[in-house]
């Protein structure tokens, strides 16, 4: 029903109205701030372009498929592109790759950017240049009544099993907790390796594994959809922030992007992405390079 | 189960069907064609490009389809060749499906008798007819079921090009399955989405052999568009045998005219000290033996005596290391440089000097019937029209009392039927000898005479050079000129036959025979 809304009121909204309608259910389609137009003639040669972005589209929230029409994919990084793409006078194409794939699809040159929930850490930063957007709070997902007792990214995960895709962050954290378990005379905590979200959560569900940590918005809307299996144990903060990756060979790109974010922020347009997803406005971090040292 | 049908009948998942089948076509279609060349590399005699073939079988079949895919997709951008997800799905499926589709097709090859490939060689065919008409028929129909085990292997396969973005149906079902949590409804669905593919191949597969089967009976005309005969139980009485047979009056005097005529013909054949080992074994061990134009000549002597490896190098169907071989003047098999023929040359010589041969083991064509197992040689070879080369056929199968089953495949013939074909078969071209390997050894004893009619007339009738080897000494004793005894590879007793037969000098000629009973079934005529 809400989704709804916010398609009929996406379409109505221009110019003046953009600030009201933000307010109400936030807006994927928002004119392009100011600046934008004098961006796109500093950088005219993305104009008119079509760009293709990776995406590992599992997360709903950020990026998935339209259950209404499996044919678009929708979410809040997937409107931030698409404002991006407005912005510098280029169309966004989408290419579905698995999330350990998103960078090397993008070093090959068979994507042009990558904006889907990744996490800006240096280590990626080998492999393409990082404009951060977003701070990153995880949720540890577990079976209803928490039978583990994790309560975070701790001992209490020793001698657990832990469901992760292949290439998250969370997944060195995790292993990094031997030594303490060791010191506490108890197990490791074990690491599944899946190739999808709901390929993590269905771990859970079918016993597994014990808990499944990350994105705390992915975590929530996956509690929203098994309510009597599933719920959100804790949330954790990472030292992390979540960014739009570009080829490292690419600076003029690269600071367009960053021009077009930092455009699109100030327009107040960001938030009210986050909230039109429900992601919480706290979420917003002001753009920084992460780029190889 | 609403859920179910609601995602079995979704528009997004059907048409992921498209990219499936476009991915597992050209994966396909790709794997046949390199499978193609990988399997003629690896049946070639050519060492290096067998070597080639192979090293790229380990490789691509030794690594797993993913990785090829991700390879073809994210790591061939680097050296500048950027391909569309589909495209990079088809070049890995195509890479991968070679070696095991190169495998089926040699496998298929192989398969073939290899008494049709060396009766093909004498009839002259060249290698390519050899393949396309005789080996590549019959290995495609014991090649469709393998095939199209293939063709459901690459179809499930093309679902791991979800790992590069192609939009098939395994990756449309996976973000569906992330975006509705709809786990179990959507696998479902697609699930029996791959059964209906994988069960219309299978249907496909059954038709394909349905209709390339040669014995199924059909109004309508086959695969090929030909009709084919019902088969009929082979008749065994006495209205199978030759029609009229009228023994040609032989008395000792007729003989010896005969003998002494043949003896101021031109040679036919001439073979001057040829030697040939097969590892450290010699089996012929300077051969000298010279036959006359219309002479008959029956080549005797134990196992192993040579008498099958003369024949065979005689029209060069072996090879040997030393000595010369002329048929009709001409050295079969080289060069006027004296340089050895390619197969194609040498395919072309035998059919243009006429040196026929009928084996023991008859070596028909088995996709043929015999009708046209004479004609379609005439037409592939000889460039006769098929008109012309089907009449020819209906006469010499009427000439060998067989002209009722001038309709049926070799299989439904007996042994003797069969044989008197390849005999019509080997007479077709109208050649200037005729060598036959011990052409009733593989014969039943009672269907033995009615082989022996058939040649014994074509040697009093028909004047032709013939030389056989035979075990059957009275057969020997009626038709043949001459009998040339071998042991250990040379001749060791060289004379008229019912001499030799009868009055053997050499004592291994005489024990050969009198452990032949030849005492028993010749009369000894002075």
């Amino acid at each position: 029903m809400q989704r709804n809304l916010v398609g009929r009121l996406s379409r109505a909204g221009f110019g003046a109205l953009c600030a009201v309608l933000f307010a109400f259910a936030g807006q994927a389609h928002a004119a392009a701030p100011a600046e934008c137009s004098a961006l796109q003639a500093k950088y005219p040669q993305f104009k008119g372009k079509t760009l293709t972005n990776a995406i590992n589209p599992h997360t709903p929230g950020y990026e998935a498929l339209d259950p209404n029409d499996p044919s678009k994919y929708i979410g809040f990084d997937i409107d931030l592109g698409e404002l991006i793409a407005q912005c510098l006078g280029f169309t966004m194409a989408y290419k579905p790759v698995t999330f350990a794939a998103l960078l090397t699809t993008l070093q090959s040159g068979q994507a042009d950017i990558v904006i889907s929930d990744i996490y800006a850490t240096e280590e990626r930063a080998k492999a393409a240049d990082f404009i951060t957007y977003s701070k990153v709070f995880d949720g540890v997902l577990v079976a209803k009544g928490n039978p583990k007792k994790i309560t975070g990214i701790n001992t209490s995960m020793c001698g657990t099993t832990a469901a992760e895709n292949t290439g998250y962050v969370e997944v060195p954290l995790i292993q990094a907790l031997a030594p303490q378990c060791k010191a506490a005379g108890k197990p490791e905590a074990t690491v599944q390796l899946y190739d999808n979200n709901a390929n993590c959560i269905q771990a859970i569900l079918a016993g597994r594994a014990d808990t499944y940590i990350n994105d705390v918005n992915t975590v929530d809307q996956a509690v929203k959809a098994y309510p009597d299996k599933l719920e959100k144990a804790t949330a954790v903060t990472l030292p992390y922030f979540v960014g739009i990756g570009v080829p490292k060979d690419k600076p003029d790109f690269r600071d367009a992007v960053m021009a077009a974010l930092v455009a699109i922020q100030k327009s107040g347009a960001q938030s009210g992405l986050l909230k039109k997803w429900s992601l919480g406005v706290e979420n917003l971090a002001t753009p920084q390079l992460v780029v190889a040292k | 189960m609403d859920l179910f049908l609601h995602y079995l009948g979704l528009p997004y998942l059907l048409d992921g069907i498209r990219f499936t089948i476009a991915v597992t076509l050209l994966g396909l279609a790709g794997g046949l064609v390199l499978g193609l060349v990988l399997a003629a590399m690896q049946l070639s005699r050519i060492g290096p490009l067998a070597a080639i073939a192979r090293g790229y079988t380990v490789i691509f079949r030794g690594t797993p389809l993913i990785l090829q895919l991700v390879f073809a997709y994210d790591a061939l951008p680097h050296i500048g060749i950027k391909l569309s997800a589909i495209g990079a799905a088809g070049l890995a499926l195509a890479a991968n499906e070679a070696p095991f589709i190169a495998e089926i097709f040699r496998s298929g090859v192989l398969g073939v008798d290899r008494g049709q490939t060396l009766a093909g060689q004498a009839l002259g065919m060249t290698p390519s007819v050899l393949m396309r008409r005789i080996i590549a028929p019959q290995a495609l129909r014991s090649m469709i079921p393998a095939l199209g085990n293939e063709t459901v292997s690459a179809l499930k396969n093309s679902s791991l090009a979800s790992v590069i973005s192609v939009g098939e149906l395994t990756l449309r079902s996976t973000q569906l399955a992330s975006s509705t949590f709809d786990f179990f409804s959507i696998f479902f669905a697609s699930g029996l989405l791959y059964l209906c593919l994988t069960g219309a191949i299978a249907a496909i597969q059954l038709m394909i052999e349905r209709a390339l089967d040669l014995d199924r009976t059909s109004t309508r005309g086959g695969f090929w568009g030909r009709r084919r005969s019902a088969p009929v139980p082979t008749p065994a009485g006495p209205t199978d045998l030759p029609p009229v047979f009228v023994p040609a009056p032989v008395t000792p005097s007729d003989r010896a005219r005969r003998y002494d005529a043949l003896s101021r013909n031109s040679t036919a054949v001439q073979i001057n000290g040829v030697h040939k080992h097969y590892g450290e074994q010699p089996v012929l061990n300077g051969f000298d033996l010279n036959i006359r134009s219309g002479e008959v000549v029956a080549l005797l002597g134990p196992s192993g005596s040579g008498k099958s490896t003369l024949l065979r190098c005689i029209n060069h169907l072996e090879q040997w290391e030393q000595g010369e071989i002329r048929v009709g003047g001409r050295r079969l098999g080289f060069r006027d440089d004296g340089r050895r023929m390619n197969p194609r040359e040498l395919a072309k010589e035998r059919a243009s000097l006429g040196v026929a041969m009928v084996f023991q083991q008859f070596n028909l064509f088995g996709h043929l019937t015999a009708r046209e197992n004479i004609a379609l040689p005439l037409v592939w070879v000889h460039g006769a029209t098929l008109a012309d080369a089907n009449r020819r056929a209906d006469a010499l199968l009427e000439r060998v009392g067989l002209a009722h089953r001038a309709d049926a495949l070799p299989r439904h013939l007996s042994g003797g039927q069969q044989q008197r074909v390849a005999i019509a078969r080997a007479l077709a071209p109208n050649p200037r000898v005729l060598l036959l390997d011990e052409p009733t050894s593989a014969l039943d004893p009672e269907l033995v005479g009615e082989v022996l009619e058939v040649i014994r007339r074509l040697a009093l009738d028909d004047g032709l050079t013939m030389i056989i080897s035979t075990h059957q000494l009275r057969f020997a004793d009626e038709v043949a000129d001459r009998v040339v005894f071998l042991s250990g590879g040379t001749v060791v007793e060289d004379g008229s036959a019912h001499q030799v037969l009868t009055q053997p000098h050499h004592p291994l000629t005489a024990r050969f025979l009198n452990v032949m009973g030849a005492g028993s079934t010749l009369e000894t005529v002075h």
